[in-house]
């Protein structure tokens, strides 16, 4: 069912590729070189690790039926965490330096993740609204400090950081081009998975999804719960901010993530909350992204025509996903 | 309807039922709980298609693929739980899904006819009320108007007097009788014997998915139908042991509680409950009951006064701690709220008690003892289940009550709160939980029941209180009992402290 979703998403696409002047299936063979070489895997799992780190953060919140907008911002603030560390300690060692910033990571995206958590179990208040406008507040936040205080004065005015020692460079997988934040991601994925289907949080967790009311008549404590899980919710977005700035990019800079909060709200739906199948998934979904740059690079398209190519095959994705739970039945009247 | 086969994953729901309905008839059809009663109706209105069966409306054979399909056969249904759209007026929710206004509502006249219905069949209705301002009755009564509107010949009504007061359930009688002097036909959906043998001119008794007989008006009788119904004699009365009853269990002192319209619901409420000793909440609806149960469990906060359990102060104390110090909880709501019914059976039967070892030890779950427990209690208790991963989903109303008094009895609770515990179950299902209350009671333990059915806090109590607006208007044994006293007391009319 998925390939077949996917051959008809790419079948789709074959008008938008002939009316900007490109021969469709020189389009597709560009796709799926992408998936077919060394260069294009490599780049599919390094855009993958910040869909995937967010993604399963995701899974938590959205159990419980809290509708966490806000994986953007979180992440913004983990790399802003992650950022300040290197400020702080430049002369640590690379263990020292780095073993911070994945600490700051987290516990500032985290705390970003317990705003709108303790709003929703104290006020009461929409947390699809909180959650999405704060992720403005930590997208500016980071222009101001890339404009302002931290912008390199050797940057030509661009607004970005200076370039972070060596120390503050996630390394390399050995033998391979693809930063150690995938191995984060894979361990994040096994422990959530854990939480969610052995630990009692992960009970409580089913049961608050179910109904709020029964939950409470369990004797289960929404603002605690609330809490617990969007801090964990909110750092694993942060630790996605912190392998951005300190795996790929180097340094932080305005625009640090095209979006890779809002994607994974799609990941994590698809994956239907389970966080092992997210790991698959968010590599897909990096391939897709992949796959933008290649067509633009390889056939001079327009960022927007690769937008919408994307997005024709996410649209049968999903679409194919909510299908999937029809039964087909042929009748004759 | 002839040899309708309906099956479910797990279970056949209908297992080659015939049903024949005749103009003019009300026709009745009894059976427990998940006895297949509203599968066959909802195979009827084209809910469910049958997996083998035939139909025949009026001779001819027809298939019916929609409710859509059923409303042009001129059948109409009124569930049990309302189909209506909340925030809307009655006369939208009559009016839609209707192809009628082609694209421009003619809403004056459609609210003529429907004002017209409406006085023909005397069930008066505002067209333009919105439907949560409308009580229960007045909801069933859209219900029962959208159908005529659509020209309903053939009525179906799934429970209807379960949300019903008894004046509202004599008027439904009168309503029903109307339509069959109409030549109409009404299927009358119900468990309750004293009803169908009231309005049924015949009455067709389902069990466990299958036809037991059906019996014209004269040979209507309850003791007959109960053991059609159940297979099995059943007693009416329950055999109560005398149990002295012991040292206090929970006691209240002055306590006021706020409600949710921001009034006081429970006005300086005092009371005493005993080991071994049954009291029986006796009031109509809305009068403090549901808000004096959750200040007992920690649901709702008190505004002033004391709770106490076995002398010591709790009512600061959170839900989890009072379940822990032994209050178990029946509440009201078994689907919302005592029993998640996306969970498996295993799960809601550690519901209030995952946190306990051996099920838990602090952070992680044991799935065997949360798997074992589960084997043991649906054995103990026979709740019927179709497999060990069945969802609560799948659980008839009957086997839900079941699990949820397994589980809220296995923790060997010093104090049970139960809240209408057998409303909306049959004959046999209400049998077996009041006597697994009164084991309760042998066995020590204090139970405060509410209860909107007389007959059951008479036989079931040892002590009755009445509450009428928040307030206890009457405490006394229930040897000293008078029925229209306590009449009387609910509707306020008199006081006795």
């Amino acid at each position: 069912m998925p390939v077949f979703s996917l051959v008809l998403g790419f079948l789709s696409a074959a008008p938008l590729f002939l009316a900007v002047g490109v021969n469709p299936i020189l389009a597709y063979r560009q796709v799926l070189g992408v998936f077919l070489n060394v260069d294009g895997l490599t780049e599919s799992f390094t855009r993958g690790i910040p869909l995937l780190l967010a993604s399963v953060g995701l899974c938590l919140p959205f159990k419980m039926n809290f509708w966490n907008i806000g994986a953007e911002g979180q992440l913004f603030m983990g790399a802003f965490g992650a950022t300040a560390m290197v400020f702080l300690l430049p002369d640590s060692s690379a263990f020292v330096l780095l073993g911070s910033m994945i600490i700051a990571g987290f516990i500032f995206g985290g705390l970003f993740g317990l705003i709108p958590g303790y709003l929703k179990a104290r006020l009461e208040t929409n947390e699809v609204l909180t959650t999405l406008m704060l992720n403005f507040v930590a997208i500016l936040w980071v222009d101001y400090l890339v404009y302002g205080p931290w912008r390199d004065p050797e940057g030509f005015g661009f607004p970005l950081t200076p370039m972070f020692p060596p120390n503050a460079r996630l390394p390399w997988i050995p033998g391979t081009r693809i930063h150690t934040g995938l191995i984060v991601g894979l361990v994040c994925a096994g422990l959530v998975y854990v939480f969610l289907a052995r630990t009692k949080w992960g009970y409580e967790l089913k049961v608050t999804g179910e109904s709020r009311l029964a939950a409470k008549y369990a004797g289960i404590d929404y603002l605690k719960l609330t809490l617990l899980v969007m801090f964990i919710s909110g750092g694993l977005a942060g630790l996605a901010g912190m392998g951005l700035v300190s795996g790929i990019v180097l340094r932080l800079r305005h625009g640090i993530s095209p979006g890779y909060g809002f994607s994974a709200i799609i990941i994590a739906w698809l994956a239907r909350l389970n966080p092992l199948a997210v790991v698959p998934v968010s590599i897909l979904f990096g391939g897709l992204l992949v796959a933008g740059d290649a067509l633009q690079i390889g056939l001079g398209l327009a960022f927007a025509t690769t937008s919408v190519f994307q997005a024709l095959i996410l649209l049968f994705v999903v679409g194919a996903e909510v299908l999937t739970r029809y039964k087909v039945a042929l009748t004759w009247e | 309807m002839n040899g309708i086969v309906k099956r479910f994953p797990g279970v056949v729901a209908n297992d080659h039922v015939d049903f024949e309905l005749r103009a003019g008839e009300v026709h009745g059809l009894l059976g427990e709980n998940g006895a297949g009663k509203t599968t066959l109706m909802n195979v009827l209105y084209g809910i469910h298609r049958p997996d083998e069966g035939e139909i025949y409306i009026r001779g001819e054979k027809v298939s019916i693929g929609s409710p859509r399909e059923a409303i042009n056969l001129g059948i109409g249904m009124v569930h049990q739980h309302f189909k209506l759209v909340e925030p809307h007026t009655v006369l939208e929710n009559i009016l839609l899904g209707l192809k009628e206004p082609a694209f421009i509502l003619n809403l004056k006249h459609a609210a003529d006819k429907v004002l017209e219905i409406s006085k023909r069949y005397e069930l008066p209705i505002d067209p333009r009320a919105r439907i949560w301002q409308l009580s229960m009755g007045e909801r069933q009564r859209v219900e029962i108007l959208k159908a005529l509107y659509r020209g309903a010949n053939i009525l179906v009504l799934d429970e209807p007097t379960s949300v019903l007061t008894p004046p509202e359930t004599k008027e439904l009688f009168r309503f029903i009788a109307q339509m069959a002097s109409e030549g109409r036909s009404v299927v009358f959906i119900t468990h309750k014997l004293d009803e169908v043998v009231a309005a049924s001119d015949r009455v067709t008794v389902l069990r466990a998915g299958r036809n037991v007989d059906t019996l014209p008006r004269d040979q209507l009788e309850k003791t007959k139908l109960a053991s059609m119904m159940v297979g099995r004699e059943v007693l009416f009365t329950l055999r109560k042991s005398p149990v002295v009853a012991g040292e206090p269990v929970l006691e209240l002192n002055q306590v006021t509680v706020m409600g949710d319209k921001g009034f006081p619901a429970v006005k300086n409420l005092t009371l005493t409950i005993r080991k071994g000793e049954i009291l029986g909440v006796a009031g109509i609806a809305g009068n403090g009951q549901r808000e004096l149960t959750e200040a007992i469990t920690g649901m709702r906060p008190i505004l002033s006064g004391q709770v106490r359990l076995s002398g010591k102060e709790i009512d600061r104390e959170s839900i989890s701690r009072r379940i822990e110090e032994g209050i178990a909880y029946v509440p009201e709501d078994r689907v919302g709220v005592a029993a998640p019914q996306g969970l498996t059976v295993a799960q809601d039967l550690v519901l209030r008690r995952y946190r306990e070892k051996p099920f838990s030890n602090g952070v992680f779950l044991n799935q065997r003892e949360i798997e074992g427990n589960a084997e043991t209690l649906v054995r103990e208790f026979k709740i019927m289940v179709s497999g060990k991963d069945a969802t609560a989903r799948t659980l008839s109303g009957g086997n839900l009550q079941k699990l949820i008094l397994a589980r809220e009895l296995s923790g060997k609770p010093k104090l049970i709160i139960a809240v209408y515990p057998t409303r909306g179950l049959d004959v046999g299902a209400t049998e077996y939980v009041r006597s697994l209350l009164l084991r309760q009671r042998e066995a020590g333990t204090a139970l405060l029941m509410v209860s909107e059915d007389l007959d059951e806090i008479l036989s079931l109590s040892d002590t009755i209180a009445v509450m009428y607006g928040g307030e206890v208007v009457g405490t006394f044994p229930t040897s000293e009992a008078n029925v229209e006293e306590i009449g009387l007391m609910m509707g306020g009319s008199l006081r006795k402290n």
